[in-house]
């Protein structure tokens, strides 16, 4: 039974300590079920000892954690990893097997029957768009990154844990293969709704997942909230620089979508070319904007038809944020 | 016009041999065991004719050397192949020749024009073996084809004339016995050394101060020579045995298998033991850590993903301690081992060639076969794990 009053994932006053070295230092976290909570911060500041420390990989030294409700503690620690799926930026695909044997590896560690893996598996691969002809005999060296990352998370999810933990797994990855990769999670995470912790340094990939960031400094937690928040009110300077500065504005209006900020079509005639959809962004609309030279745009639906006009006074007007 | 040859390699080992075969006495004669031998050239056997007739598919062979393609490799390994599988029938030839029926003690012996040119044909075997890009298969259907066309005649009884053979008639049951022991003492060795660099490279995975230590002991006694370190072992062992009479009644003393099994664990310890560690040590630690992370036991990460990534680096190792532990393994009878090499010591002694032959002939064989069917297991073992490219 989910109780959805406890939190899945709850760190309370969490401290580690490697020596004299404080490396998370107490930390208090509760991640409902079915967030997509994203740990951000600079290297070194204890995102990943925090993540790592939630399936025991690195035993805490200080304070509680539960899942669902329980003390990981209590539980036998490979049982628990076995619970929780576990991607990483460098996949750590066995090379000497399968792809469709690293993919099982969890539900045979949970002694699946064997048809019940393999069914499992080629689900799994359609879901993450990986043919099971094509895939389920190469090997890792024979995948791309970005194939190799979509095994990873397909392994992750083998046994169809609540609880998904994911250390940078888009870090290594070129800016398109990324761009495309967290559009996937997103759309998997809509259907799934899985209790994700995902682990960053990059504020922009931060700001398009998550339903909630956690922002973290020397193993503290300086902010956390809904992106759009961060962006209104960031907590300090340091806050502010990881959200870029002055580039502030436009990791704004890339939350912001165009249908907010549009108005009626008034049998204005405006070139075709020189529109955006009403699900684009802001900062999507202000780019062409820019590179066209025009201080208006029409605004379409997904199925092509005008449906409004956006002006550039209504574009930076800043009144809803 | 002339080109310059496409494979320069296997012209001028082709030419050498040319040479030798001409200018070399290729066969000898010995009017029995002591004696120092005649040596006859080919030309002295087969006369100016003959010679030239025996030469002709050899400088065929070069000809096609010279303008080599896929297809004409194919026949240069054939005509090599005739050369190697005809020579014990031809030095048979030669004993019935010049043997007379009565001398029951008088042999005939390889010449040294003949171990050049049977040294040659093997490089130049390996050499096309290279050029053709042969399959593991093909390379094992090739040398065994080598072995067993010079096995045959000397198991036979066609070459009961030959040198060697009468020295392995005349120690049939010491032969076996010694071949028996050599191959016993080189698995123990192998076999134990093993298991004990297993046991230090996973100590010395979790004692980072162990490494240094443990590798600075391991080179040092690398650098003993063979002969000191069964020297120092001597001493010591006699004293055990006489301390302790279970372990004199186990066969332990200053000379004999203990001390020779001892050293050669000493020797095979160091590049054991290195390539397991570094075989082990090697590993991503992303690709255990993300075991370990997916609920896989310390036991399941080791036999599941350790053990299978790191076992082609450690299979080298055991072909590397097996080879060099063959050889050394010879060096051990002059501590009264036994094995090979008594014959190798005793040929020395006695001035008897052959008989030195007798022990050093099957070590190499010995020592070529296993380096050939570990490398091919390492390849096997490569294949499972690397499966790098298609």
């Amino acid at each position: 039974m989910q109780n959805h009053d406890t939190p899945t994932i709850a760190l309370d006053g969490v401290t580690k300590r490697f020596g004299d070295e404080c490396a998370v230092d107490d930390i208090t976290l509760a991640v409902n079920h079915g967030e997509l909570c994203v740990l951000v911060g600079t290297s070194g500041c204890g995102k990943s000892t925090t993540l790592r420390m939630i399936n025991r990989l690195i035993e805490h030294s200080d304070g509680q954690i539960r899942i669902e409700g329980q003390q990981i503690r209590s539980f036998d620690p490979d049982q628990l990893r076995r619970r929780i799926g576990y991607a990483i930026q460098s996949t750590g695909l066995f090379p000497h097997w399968s792809v469709s044997r690293n993919i099982g590896l969890v539900p045979r560690l949970l002694k699946w029957p064997p048809d019940r893996i393999a069914a499992r598996v080629s689900e799994l691969m359609a879901m993450l768009d990986l043919d099971p002809e094509t895939f389920s005999d190469k090997y890792p060296a024979q995948l791309s990154g970005g194939q190799a990352q979509r095994v990873g998370v397909a392994r992750a999810l083998a046994a169809d844990p609540d609880v998904l933990l994911m250390d940078e797994p888009f870090g290594a990855l070129d800016p398109i293969t990324r761009e495309s990769l967290q559009d996937e999670l997103l759309h998997l995470q809509g259907q799934l709704k899985k209790t994700i912790v995902f682990v960053t340094h990059d504020m922009d990939e931060a700001l398009k997942l998550a339903d909630r960031i956690v922002v973290m400094r020397a193993g503290h937690i300086v902010q956390q909230g809904k992106p759009a928040d961060l962006l209104a009110r960031p907590a300090d300077s340091f806050v502010e620089s990881l959200l870029g500065g002055r580039d502030l504005g436009l990791k704004h209006a890339s939350l912001v979508p165009v249908a907010m900020r549009m108005s009626a079509l008034n049998g204005e005639c405006l070139p075709d070319d020189e529109s955006v959809l009403d699900t684009d962004s802001l900062r999507d609309a202000l780019s062409v904007m820019l590179w066209r030279d025009t201080f208006r745009l029409l605004v379409r639906d997904v199925n092509g038809n005008p449906i409004g006009i956006l002006h550039w006074r209504d574009a930076i007007r800043g009144d809803d944020a | 016009m002339i080109r310059s040859p496409s494979n320069s390699v296997l012209v001028t080992l082709m030419l050498a041999a040319l040479l030798t075969l001409l200018a070399v006495d290729v066969a000898t004669l010995q009017p029995n065991r002591i004696v120092a031998g005649e040596g006859y050239s080919l030309r002295a056997i087969m006369g100016l004719d003959g010679l030239l007739l025996s030469l002709l598919p050899f400088m065929f062979a070069t000809w096609l050397a010279w303008f080599a393609n896929a297809r004409r490799y194919v026949v240069i390994v054939v005509i090599l192949l005739v050369y190697w599988v005809s020579w014990p029938w031809g030095m048979s030839l030669f004993a019935q020749a010049m043997i007379e029926p009565g001398q029951q003690a008088a042999r005939v012996g390889i010449g040294p024009g003949l171990w050049v040119l049977l040294f040659l044909l093997l490089l130049m075997v390996l050499e096309v073996q290279t050029r053709l890009g042969m399959p593991h298969l093909g390379r094992w259907l090739l040398w065994s084809a080598i072995l067993v066309s010079v096995a045959v005649p000397f198991w036979s009884g066609v070459l009961n004339d030959l040198a060697l053979v009468r020295e392995y008639q005349g120690n049939a049951d010491d032969f076996a016995a010694a071949l028996q022991y050599h191959t016993l003492l080189v698995g123990a060795v192998v076999v134990i050394s093993l298991t004990l660099a297993v046991a230090m490279a996973l100590a010395m995975r979790s004692h980072d101060g162990l490494k240094r230590s443990v590798f600075a002991i391991l080179s040092v006694i690398q650098t003993i020579p063979s002969l000191a370190l069964f020297g120092l072992l001597l001493a010591p062992l006699a004293w055990l045995s006489s301390q302790f009479p279970l372990l004199a009644d186990l066969g332990v003393q200053g000379i004999g298998w203990a001390p020779a099994a001892l050293a050669l664990i000493g020797y095979s310890l160091l590049p054991m033991t290195r390539n397991t560690y570094v075989a082990l040590d090697s590993i991503d630690p992303n690709v255990t850590e993300a075991a370990r992370g997916m609920g896989m036991s310390r036991w399941q990460v080791f036999f599941h993903v350790r053990l299978p990534l790191a076992l082609p680096v450690i299979v080298e190792g055991i072909r590397i301690t097996s080879v060099q532990a063959i050889g050394l393994a010879a060096v051990a009878a002059l501590i009264g081992a036994g094995g090979l090499g008594t014959f190798v010591f005793q040929g020395l002694g006695q001035a008897a060639m052959d008989l030195v032959l007798l022990g050093a002939v099957p070590i190499i064989v010995m020592a070529v076969l296993v380096d050939m069917a570990l490398s091919g297991l390492a390849a096997v073992c490569r294949r499972g794990v690397a499966n790098a490219e298609p």
